[in-house]
């Protein structure tokens, strides 16, 4: 059998990021959830191998693999570690790519090259206590000041914020300007000003360090900004269309892990003298958990696939990051059912499994969010080939 | 002559076979024991700064294999295919992999795994090296020098013995001696990006369909079955003492202690 969209280079680099992340990551997985500790000993690790450049170039020393790459990728580490493979996805789709698609030469130069090699990790910013789903409400602002801009900004759930170095800021740069005014603007950590709230304590994906990053009266040079003024929402809404694939292959590593330990269980474990996987009842849960793991797999890849023939990929991306994120729903769910009470302890992945696949309907849009695109998206589609509109 | 270094590769079936293996990229992998073999070339070349070739022979996926070792940092990946080697034993194969050595023409060292994880035989190494009359030592933990002068260590169960020799030489490399280098996304992607591995029939290797395959091979695999293990669950009780006297018996009556 061979799965469509792969060829030997997809399946060498899932074998190399597999025997990666079972020598370095598994050992820790569970412990750095425990303790909410952001492993840097595996971090420092991964940045050589180019795991926070995966798509950038390699002149920007970068991997400059493809997208259904960086799928399998945060697919893999997800599988052990779902907190780091978050780090990743958002590192590589919400801060390296915008800056690859919308920087100049120079601020490619001056930023990407130490993010691609792991030597700075970056964080993107849009999420605020007043604005969350409707982007165009943030508060934040970055006024222009002859050669500067002085930003201020509450910016909360920031996933890497208590290890970010390069800080995608979304803000008002003509507040007039409603939707329209909207920049993106980059402040590194250390600027005078900018703060590090504290760290989220979390449900899930503990060892990501999540926090807020408020910024008083922070000034930054002009050159700090991201494509042209007041183009902000259209960049966000560029780097999510990336981001989403990121986001879906992290809830499709957790689902594939928690399917793994169920199975894994199922065959071990003995009730009325057979093991669990002789019940039929069990089988159902098995085959249910199954599809959907296929069917949000098949879904990432062909979204990536599409984006790596410069084809439209907004849909594809938006539903695969939908179905994705429900499917590891539904699997790590079906996944605790199965260990009854052992799934409920901390002793067994599958605890952790479930706590944190839940967030995968919630950030980088919500489920709900992802519906609206959908259907907007479907509706354009089959309005243009009925002529009608 | 830069210093060359040739190690031998397979692209093993994972999983128990059970009757005819059909083989796809899913149960195709490299062989796990030759990660190690890979490893001790790869630094070497990078101390004597010289370049490393991989040869395998086997069905076109094996290609996935040389392509994995390619990443790791071989220089060269040369298959060994044609459809007349199916079914080639040991010996053919090593007779295959000789032949192939000598066409690639000078080398230092010449590398194996110890074994193999879908045959498990261990005997291509040797063969291979008594064939091209080349020295050969099993299971090398440790090796240094050049050209002209190795001291190579190798360990069995109590003892460590210590070679000195001169290349060229061949080997098996320890499976725990060397712990692979993991593999750079970005030298995955430039390998990939410019993939040039050599294809190289029989004509190429001057050998003739008879001496190879089934016709060539002196050995068949008559069956195959698969080991059952039964294991009994006998719960002790009673105190302390009595748990232990009648664990001793039980361990006495199944010759464990005798």
């Amino acid at each position: 059998m061979t799965e469509p969209f792969l060829t030997a280079k997809h399946r060498i680099l899932r074998r190399s990021v597999r025997s990666f992340c079972d020598r370095e990551l598994s050992p820790i997985a569970a412990q750095i959830d425990q303790e909410a500790r952001f492993p840097w000993e595996v971090i420092e690790k991964m940045g050589p191998l180019k795991y926070f450049g995966i798509q950038a170039s390699r002149e920007l020393g970068g991997a400059a693999l493809d997208s259904l790459s960086y799928a399998i990728i945060i697919e893999e580490v997800s599988r052990i570690s779902a907190a780091i493979g978050l780090c990743l996805s958002v590192h590589n789709s919400v801060a390296v790519f915008p800056i690859m698609a919308f920087g100049t030469a120079e601020q490619q130069q001056r930023w990407v090259s130490e993010l691609a090699r792991g030597q700075k990790i970056g964080a993107f910013c849009l999420t605020e206590p007043n604005a969350g789903s409707d982007a165009s409400g943030i508060s934040a602002t970055a006024i222009q000041e002859g050669d500067h801009y002085r930003v201020n900004a509450n910016k909360v759930f920031v996933t890497n914020g208590g290890v970010a170095d390069i800080c995608l800021i979304f803000a008002r740069t003509d507040p007039a300007a409603g939707r329209k005014g909207i920049s993106v603007v980059v402040v590194e950590r250390g600027t005078p000003g900018f703060v590090v709230g504290d760290l989220e304590d979390l449900c899930g994906v503990r060892a990501n360090p999540v926090s807020s990053i408020r910024l008083y009266d922070c000034c930054v040079p002009k050159e700090n900004l991201l494509g042209q003024s007041g183009t902000g929402l259209q960049i966000g809404l560029v780097a999510l269309d990336t981001g989403r694939i990121g986001i879906a292959a992290q809830a499709l590593g957790i689902a594939q892990a928690s399917m793994e330990e169920a199975i894994r269980y199922a065959n071990q474990r003995q009730q009325f003298g057979v093991p669990l996987s002789r019940h039929q009842v069990i089988q159902m849960m098995i085959a249910d958990m199954a599809t959907q793991v296929d069917a949000a797999r098949m879904m990432i890849y062909r979204a990536a696939w599409l984006k790596d023939q410069h084809q439209t990929f907004t849909k594809a991306s938006a539903q695969a990051k939908l179905f994705a994120a429900e499917a590891a729903g539904k699997v790590t769910d079906l996944a605790v059912q199965i260990h009854g009470g052992y799934g409920y302890s901390k002793a067994y992945a599958v605890e952790r499994y479930y706590r944190d696949a839940r967030v995968t309907r919630i950030y980088e849009g919500t489920s709900e969010i992802h519906r609206m695109v959908i259907a907007r998206e479907a509706q354009k589609e089959i309005m243009s080939d009925l002529h009608i509109a | 002559m830069t210093f060359h270094i040739i190690v031998c590769i397979k692209s093993v079936v994972t999983g128990a076979p059970s009757g005819v293996v059909k083989r796809s990229p899913q149960n195709s992998q490299l062989n796990p024991f030759d990660w190690p073999a890979l490893e001790a070339a790869l630094q070497m070349k990078e101390y004597n700064k010289g370049s490393v070739t991989a040869i395998t022979m086997g069905p076109a996926i094996s290609g996935e294999a040389l392509a994995e070792a390619m990443a790791m940092g071989v220089d060269r990946g040369i298959l060994i295919s044609d459809p007349a080697l199916k079914g080639s034993d040991t010996l053919v194969t090593s007779r295959v992999l000789a032949a192939a050595v000598k066409r690639i023409g000078k080398f230092d060292l010449l590398f194996f795994g110890t074994r193999t994880s879908d045959s498990d035989t261990g005997q291509v190494g040797p063969q291979t090296a008594t064939l091209l009359e080349v020295p050969f030592i099993s299971g090398v933990k440790q090796f240094e020098g050049q050209v002209g002068d190795w001291t190579v260590e190798r360990g069995m169960d109590e003892w460590e013995e210590t070679w000195r020799l001169s290349s060229p030489w061949s080997a098996s490399i320890n499976q725990h001696a060397y712990a692979p280098r993991s593999i750079g996304l970005d030298s995955l992607s430039e390998v990939f990006d410019r993939i040039n591995i050599e294809e190289w029939s029989l004509t190429d290797l001057d050998l003739a369909t008879e001496d190879v395959g089934l016709a060539g091979s002196p050995t068949r695999v008559v069956a195959l079955k698969k080991l059952r293990r039964d294991r009994n669950c006998i719960m002790l009780e009673g105190d302390a003492q009595v748990q232990m006297e009648e664990l001793i018996t039980h361990l006495n009556k199944a010759g464990v202690l005798a």
